[in-house]
């Protein structure tokens, strides 16, 4: 039996989502019959503004009536509230084992995750992995990191199979799982999961999470003798990167006019996408962007040829150059900003 | 559980298709720790042996390019179900792990 290594600093945010993913929150539509909690709306509350362009006729009646939605029925909330939580609320009457588990497992699992829980090609591994959490290159796995049981019957039952989620039965769910906690070495060939059982099972990673101490934010809010707002300038954003699609974006000035302001980094993303197979690495005779040498006596011919070329394609002496890179989508002025991108970086 | 082999072997037609997985770090002897900066010694599976009933039907050597638990399928001719099915590894340490199964 393996043991899993304690103490990681993993924020446990990362176990937090998977748990509250589940989490069933009740509407607050309809009428709620007098519920206590949630905000009413009455002439004895000092009333919130809230900006709805609708705004029903208030029934001072009937406390928490909005005059829309409905209520929820018992089978509206049966059909969402499937979440399965650490001690077993929320799993439904069955079992499994892991015998029963096996040939499911294989059949509607194997093809992705692999026969043993190893992962076929990039698809997740869900088995093994034990002692690698402090290592460059940890492997998170059911039985190396994750804390209950549960989440598994929860994530099976969910989400998988991939391609066909909640087409399992309980029982198929509880053999699946059965099956999983056995390829992670955590119970015996001869186990039957059962709802009572399931939330006795001790995870090997079950101690690994804890709080995080840090808090949120670390600055102090200023309550006097403060910076002038004015004074403040941006001088860095995430369009820096060039990762945000800053063409989609609309000053306040050029609202309902439309934005025509040049992305700088149009070029790059253009070659990035389209262009680098070949122009990175020279595939096919390509020149090589930053290769100043290959590009010299292309250089000579003027920009207007090189951009021709790039958008209709031509056959050079040293290969094919396919129009727009063979990305017929791209707008002639994107293919030029790649051209003038490739050509800025060969002529430095 | 001891051992770190996994085996399935499974008949169809008079054809045994198994598949397996060992556990093993299978270290190249190149990679260097990235801590300490030492190189981390060479530990690999260098010969893997199929049995069944005792009688051998693959031999494989391995190298340092193996990867780490490495992952085994191939079949085998006029097996019979209820046959035994052994897997074994000798590293280049010296150590060594096996496991059977019977083919189903
Ligand atoms: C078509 C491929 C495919 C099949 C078949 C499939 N899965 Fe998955 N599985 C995935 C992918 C992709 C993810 C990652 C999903 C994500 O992270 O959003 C995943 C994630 C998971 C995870 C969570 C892994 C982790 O550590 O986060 C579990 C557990 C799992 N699958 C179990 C199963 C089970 C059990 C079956 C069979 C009933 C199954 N899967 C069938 C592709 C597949
Ligand atoms: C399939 C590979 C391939 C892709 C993708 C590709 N190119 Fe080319 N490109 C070539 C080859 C090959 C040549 C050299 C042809 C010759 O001169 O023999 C070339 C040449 C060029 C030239 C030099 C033209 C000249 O007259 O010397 C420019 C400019 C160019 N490509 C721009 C682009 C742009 C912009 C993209 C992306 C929109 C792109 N290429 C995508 C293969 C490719």
């Amino acid at each position: 039996m393996y043991r899993s290594t304690r103490g990681l600093p993993v924020a446990v945010a990362a176990a937090a989502v998977l748990f509250i993913a589940g989490r069933f929150v009740p509407a607050l539509a309809g009428d709620t019959g007098g519920a206590p909690e949630g905000p009413t709306i009455g002439p004895e509350v000092p009333a919130v503004e809230i900006s709805l362009a609708y705004r029903p006729e208030l029934d001072p009646g009937r406390a928490g009536y909005y005059g829309f939605g409905t209520t929820a029925t018992p089978e509206m909330i049966a059909g969402w509230d499937i979440d399965v939580r650490p001690d077993g609320t929320g799993l439904p009457e069955g079992s499994g084992s892991v015998e029963e588990g096996e040939p499911l497992y294989e059949e509607q699992c194997a093809a992705c995750h692999g026969f043993f829980g190893e992962g076929e090609g990039r698809w997740p591994k869900l088995a093994g992995g034990y002692g690698t959490l402090t290592e460059a290159r940890p492997e998170k796995t059911i039985g190396s990191y994750w804390p209950y049981a549960s989440t598994v019957w929860d994530y099976v039952h969910r989400a998988m199979p991939f391609f066909e989620p909640q087409s399992l039965t309980d029982d198929e769910v509880y053999a699946i799982v059965a099956y999983l906690l056995y390829l992670n070495d955590i119970v015996g060939d001869d186990f039957v999961l059962t709802r009572d059982n399931l939330a006795g099972i001790e995870m090997p990673h079950r101690d690994g999470f804890f709080v995080d101490p840090r808090p949120d934010v670390q600055n102090v809010a200023c309550m006097k003798d403060c910076k002038d707002p004015d004074s403040i300038k941006i001088t860095w954003d995430s369009t820096d990167l060039g990762v945000t699609p800053t063409e989609f974006f609309k000053g306040d000035e050029e609202e309902g006019e439309t934005a025509t302001a040049a992305d700088p980094n149009l070029g790059l993303n253009v070659y990035q996408q389209a262009c680098a197979t070949c122009h990175k690495g020279g595939l096919a005779g390509a020149p090589i962007v930053g290769d100043r040498d290959q590009w010299r006596t292309r250089l000579a011919q003027g920009m207007d040829v090189l951009v021709e070329h790039a958008v209709n394609g031509y056959q050079g002496s040293a290969g094919y150059m396919p129009p727009k890179g063979g990305q017929i989508q791209l707008t002639d002025e994107e293919v030029a900003a790649a051209v003038r991108y490739m050509t800025a970086s060969a002529s430095e | 559980m001891a051992s770190g082999i996994r085996i399935k072997a499974k008949l169809t037609g008079d054809q045994v298709e198994v598949k397996t997985l060992m556990k093993h770090e299978m270290e190249t002897g190149t990679r260097k720790d990235s801590k300490t900066g030492e190189t981390v010694p060479a530990h690999y599976i260098q010969e893997v042996k199929a049995e069944i009933n005792g009688n051998v039907v693959m031999t494989a050597n391995w190298g340092p390019a193996v990867s780490k638990n490495p992952y085994l399928s191939f079949n085998v001719n006029g097996a019979k179900a209820g046959d035994t099915l052994k897997i074994s590894w000798v590293d280049n340490k010296g150590e060594t792990d096996s496991a059977e199964t019977t083919i189903s």
